[in-house]
């Protein structure tokens, strides 16, 4: 009797999903089938969610793939993408470890104003960014994006970090210590591998910002060499007066293979590592 | 008392300079000194050019804002955006954790799935919910053509309120994923022991929600409330591409306004103060929410 | 004991030699070495999607060709990120050697002080400038100098679904009263893409009104008169019967080029680029064209188009050869490829070739238009008085204000503006 009603229960929970996630999923089906389409039915009337057999074309992919300049945009983002996460990966865990773990002066001024950059909208500092940016020559440079992206994702890096080294137990940082270990091997050997979750966790977020961002790297990034997918594809429909939308699409759907694996391969740290103190309040 | 005693010798370590040193030097640099320059040019006529002078003008940017019935606008409107987006991404993500914790198969690809809309590119979709919402757009081809609703075009995007309806639909189915991952890790770490005790007591549906599962996530809900309110404050590509604040500045948020003025008319002093009263607005609601959860 | 302070010693500089690394790197000059190439920054908005660029890549090969040692290295930038990226790049010299960009940004780069002051800078600018309509390079000018040399020109005239309409308008009226009689559901008679001062100078002047005072000191009297009032008043009873639109009015709005390609608008008043844009994109269109329709002074049109700009930020030899490039792009040859692909060309010679006639059919009526129009207001607070414009006739359009309360505001804000 109580198995059925679970049974039912579980049925209930599947089809609400699936209804729920079909009208998530709406749009971005529309996107793929649209990056299907030839350029000139992308936005016909009357609209058609899923386009006819005849209708097919792998034109624009074969477009997007047979242009060089793809795999450079490419290149170009993960190796930002990637860059940035690792440093803030490496600088916010120092960050927290030791606000987390040590009195030390201005600890609590430091750790407010964390808290207090990520309340400030980012795009009002352009301005001054961008002329801190032109005096250390990182103008159409990858670390013009690189180092300021790391410098915004460290406050809530460090945030999500503290609070989860918070709930770590201090039992292993003491029995280095007794070994005679510094506070550098408590970092190396215990935290680190210990808070690994929700490093990874905050590193997904910080992939994606980075892999997406466009105003500071479209201000940054001139070259042609040097853009980044996010700036390649605003360039790409503004310069061919935004009629050419399979190919933007096309483009949109490959740029998102990376981060869909990158996803895949993390999820399970993801939701452990979300799971502590900082979320939790 | 042996910890602390060994805090204490800690807190002299000099290699603690090692690792403060990275972070605190790139958040000083490119962070810090920024805001800082910003903060004073919210007190100045700011030019900017070859060899021109800023003149001091005290709290008068921050009056023109006051004064600037679009600025009034463009709070007004990010407020409406807030208030739709924040409320409705909680409950729709914290209902799909809900329905996704306790299911054993798929779990991975509902998740999956749910997320794809947040790690796909702004600018995109939000011009794909351009067109969506368009005149001739698919909304209007559905509840016209296929279920009869309307007889024609509604103008999701023309005036005023629809249009920062439909931004906020943006916002929201964008955020879902979010939410739905946060709540999820929420959940997960509610002790298993307290939903066996509730089920052997009998209790149902609601009230296992009402007395375990909502205590278990509160620290979670503050914080995806905070993140939501800040990032509501932050949004700029759906209005930027949905509406550009058409027509006639109706349609503007803080952010499109504070570009406008940065941009087109080079107003750096009244960007300045604007994005420092749009700051204040966030620490005050941030300090206060705090306090309201903390009260409980 | 001494060993803790030697490790404090060692870590101390280990920071200083990070910190100096990090400075020395980022700060390393790279100095011009004799002999290596020129490389000249070109900042532009050739459209891609007419072959503007290919063609401008096809020149840049030529130019390098006949300039050994000049590299000239273009990028794209579209109209706002051009301006931005200049505004960005004012305080800090990041700016590029040419530029060319919209005639309205000389007024404004020059009141930020960046720009070369061209015709002293330059034995040889009054030759090129000879070879060059006045009127496109009038644009260029502040007071007694000039600040750039013309690129483009161009102004707009009437584009007009043949199936839709079959008799094209005398004069304005009669245009405002076709839009009204073809518009229904499916058809919306006139789109404008944009409410500023790009848009509706051409309707007050060819009314025998104006946007400003001649001197420029004030708006008052002038984008409220009763010339103006009736103008927007106009536009206003065709919106509420659905016979004008844009998608600035209306963001739900099809896009000018693409409502009129798919029928759904039957008029525009529009430049040379709109013929190539409805050519490659909607070539089934049966579009017919005329010079803009004459109000009850004339058929007084905008001028638009670009002009070359250089900047103060870069030093004698980049200026030089950037000069070369300026004076190449604007002779007869690279002028008449530019008009090939939608440039209306500045070079007397170009403009009176075959060849330009060949590769733009309408020329000639673009040419008599030119006769006719007048420039833009020439004050750098312009863009913000075009966008004041906007608002205003915006919010009066769509019946968010009577017309008269509308432009009153209008007035009164672009004086406050001009008073600074």
């Amino acid at each position: 009797m109580k198995k059925k009603r679970i049974k039912k229960a579980l049925v209930i929970r599947y089809l609400l999903l699936t209804a729920g996630m079909l009208i998530m999923i709406l749009p971005m089906v529309f996107m793929i089938s649209s990056s299907l389409r030839p350029n000139a039915m992308t936005f016909a009337y009357p609209p058609k969610l899923i386009p006819s057999l005849s209708e097919i074309t792998g034109e624009n992919y074969r477009y997007v793939l047979g242009n060089a300049s793809f795999f450079q945009y490419m290149k170009n983002t993960l190796l930002v993408a990637g860059t940035s996460t690792l440093l803030v990966a490496w600088i916010a865990s120092m960050l927290a470890y030791s606000i987390s773990r040590f009195q030390f002066q201005g600890r609590n001024l430091l750790y407010r104003a964390i808290i207090m950059t990520m309340l400030i909208p980012g795009l009002a500092m352009i301005l001054p960014q961008f002329e801190l940016a032109v005096r250390f020559h990182l103008i159409d440079n990858l670390w013009g994006v690189i180092l300021f992206y790391t410098a915004w994702m460290i406050p809530f890096s460090t945030f999500l970090i503290k609070g989860f080294i918070d709930d770590i137990p201090r039992e292993m940082d003491e029995a280095i210590y007794m070994d005679g270990g510094s506070i550098l091997t408590v970092y190396r050997m215990a935290i680190l591998p210990m808070a690994s979750p929700s490093i990874a966790a905050v590193s997904i977020f910080n992939f994606l910002f980075s892999f997406e961002e466009l105003a500071w790297s479209q201000t940054i990034l001139r070259s042609d060499r040097l853009r980044t997918i996010p700036v390649a594809l605003t360039q790409f429909f503004q310069a061919h007066n935004r009629t050419d939308w399979g190919f933007v699409l096309a483009m949109t759907c490959l740029s998102m293979i990376p981060i869909v694996l990158l996803y895949i391969l993390l999820q399970k740290y993801f939701i452990a590592g979300l799971s502590s103190g900082a979320v939790k309040g | 008392m042996a910890e602390s005693i060994k805090r204490k010798t800690k807190r002299q370590d000099p290699r603690l300079l090692i690792l403060l040193f990275p972070g605190i030097l790139m958040m000083g640099l490119f962070t810090f000194y920024p805001i800082i320059k910003m903060f004073i040019m919210s007190f100045f006529d700011w030019k900017i050019g070859f060899n021109q002078q800023s003149l001091f003008v005290g709290f008068q940017n921050y009056r023109d804002v006051f004064a600037d019935p679009i600025a009034r606008r463009s709070l007004v409107n990010t407020l409406y955006y807030l208030i739709l987006t924040v409320p409705a991404q909680i409950i729709l993500g914290l209902c799909v954790a809900l329905l996704i914790v306790r299911i054993t198969r798929f779990s991975v690809t509902y998740r999956l799935l749910y997320y794809l809309p947040v790690i796909t590119s702004w600018v995109v979709v939000a011009l794909l919910f351009r067109y969506i919402f368009s005149n001739d757009g698919l909304l209007n081809y559905f509840l016209a053509d296929v279920i009869h609703l309307t007889n024609g075009s509604v103008g999701w995007l023309s005036s005023r309120w629809p249009a920062m309806t439909a931004t906020a639909f943006l916002g929201i189915w964008k955020g879902i994923g979010w939410n739905m991952v946060i709540f999820l890790a929420a959940l997960q770490a509610i002790p298993k022991q307290y939903y066996e005790a509730a089920d052997i007591d009998g209790v149902n549906n609601w009230q296992r929600f009402r007395y375990i599962t909502l205590p278990g996530i509160r620290g979670t809900l503050l914080f995806a409330l905070v993140m939501l309110i800040i990032g509501a404050f932050n949004t700029y590509t759906p209005i930027a591409v949905m509406t550009e604040g058409n027509p006639a500045h109706q349609t503007e948020v803080v952010l499109t306004w504070m570009y406008t003025q940065t941009f087109d008319s080079l107003k750096l002093g009244y960007s300045a103060a604007l994005s420092f009263i749009v700051t204040s607005m966030n620490i005050v609601i941030a300090v206060f929410l705090f306090r309201a959860f903390k009260a409980k | 004991m001494n060993s803790k302070n030697r490790r404090k010693g060692m870590i101390w500089a280990l920071l200083i030699i990070m910190v100096a690394g990090l400075l020395s790197g980022c700060a390393s000059e790279e100095p011009q070495v004799a002999g290596e190439p020129i490389t000249i920054t070109f900042w532009h908005n050739y459209d891609a999607g007419a072959g503007q660029q290919e063609v401008l890549n096809a020149l840049i090969e030529e130019f390098q060709a006949e300039n050994p040692g000049v590299v000239i290295d273009p990028l794209y930038l579209e109209w706002s990120a051009l301006k931005n990226n200049v505004v960005a790049g004012a305080t800090t010299r990041m700016l590029p050697d040419v530029l060319r960009g919209d005639i309205g940004f000389v007024p404004l780069f020059q009141s930020l002080n960046v720009l070369v002051e061209m015709d002293t800078s330059f034995d040889d600018y009054a030759k090129a400038a000879e070879t060059i309509m006045d009127a496109p390079n009038s644009t260029a000018a502040r007071g007694e100098h000039f600040y750039g040399l013309a690129a483009n020109t161009n102004t707009k005239i009437l584009y007009y679904n043949k199936d839709l309409v079959s008799t094209p308008p005398a004069n304005l009226a009669e245009m405002w009263d076709i839009a009204e009689e073809i518009s229904n559901d499916d058809v919306t008679g006139f789109v404008e893409a944009w409410m500023g001062g790009w848009n509706l100078c051409q309707y007050i002047w060819s009314n025998g009104g104006d946007v400003l005072s001649p001197d420029y000191s004030t708006a008052e009297g002038y984008i409220n008169s009763p010339i103006a009032i009736d103008v927007i008043q106009r536009m206003a009873d065709l919106h509420e019967a659905g016979a004008f639109n844009g998608p600035s009015i209306d963001p739900g709005a099809p896009g000018d080029t693409d409502g009129m390609g798919t029928g759904k608008y039957a008029m525009t008043i529009d430049g040379p680029w709109k013929a190539k844009d409805f050519a490659t994109k909607y070539p089934d269109l049966n579009i017919g064209t005329m010079q803009m329709p004459a109000g009850d002074a004339d058929s007084i049109g905008v001028l638009g188009g670009e002009n070359f700009m250089m900047f103060e930020s870069s030093d004698d030899a980049h200026k030089q050869a950037a000069w070369e490039f300026i004076k190449f792009m604007t002779a007869k040859d690279a002028q008449i490829e530019m008009a090939k692909v939608g440039q209306m060309p500045v070079n007397r010679e170009a403009l009176n070739s075959q060849e330009a006639l060949d590769a733009m059919p309408l020329l000639p009526i673009f040419a008599e238009a030119l006769e006719t129009c007048r420039t833009r207001p020439v004050i750098p607070q312009w863009g913000d008085v075009s966008g004041i414009i906007n608002t205003k006739a915006t919010e009066a359009v769509l019946g968010l204000k009577p017309v008269k309360t509308a432009l009153d505001e209008a007035a009164k804000e672009i004086d406050a503006l001009l008073a600074k």
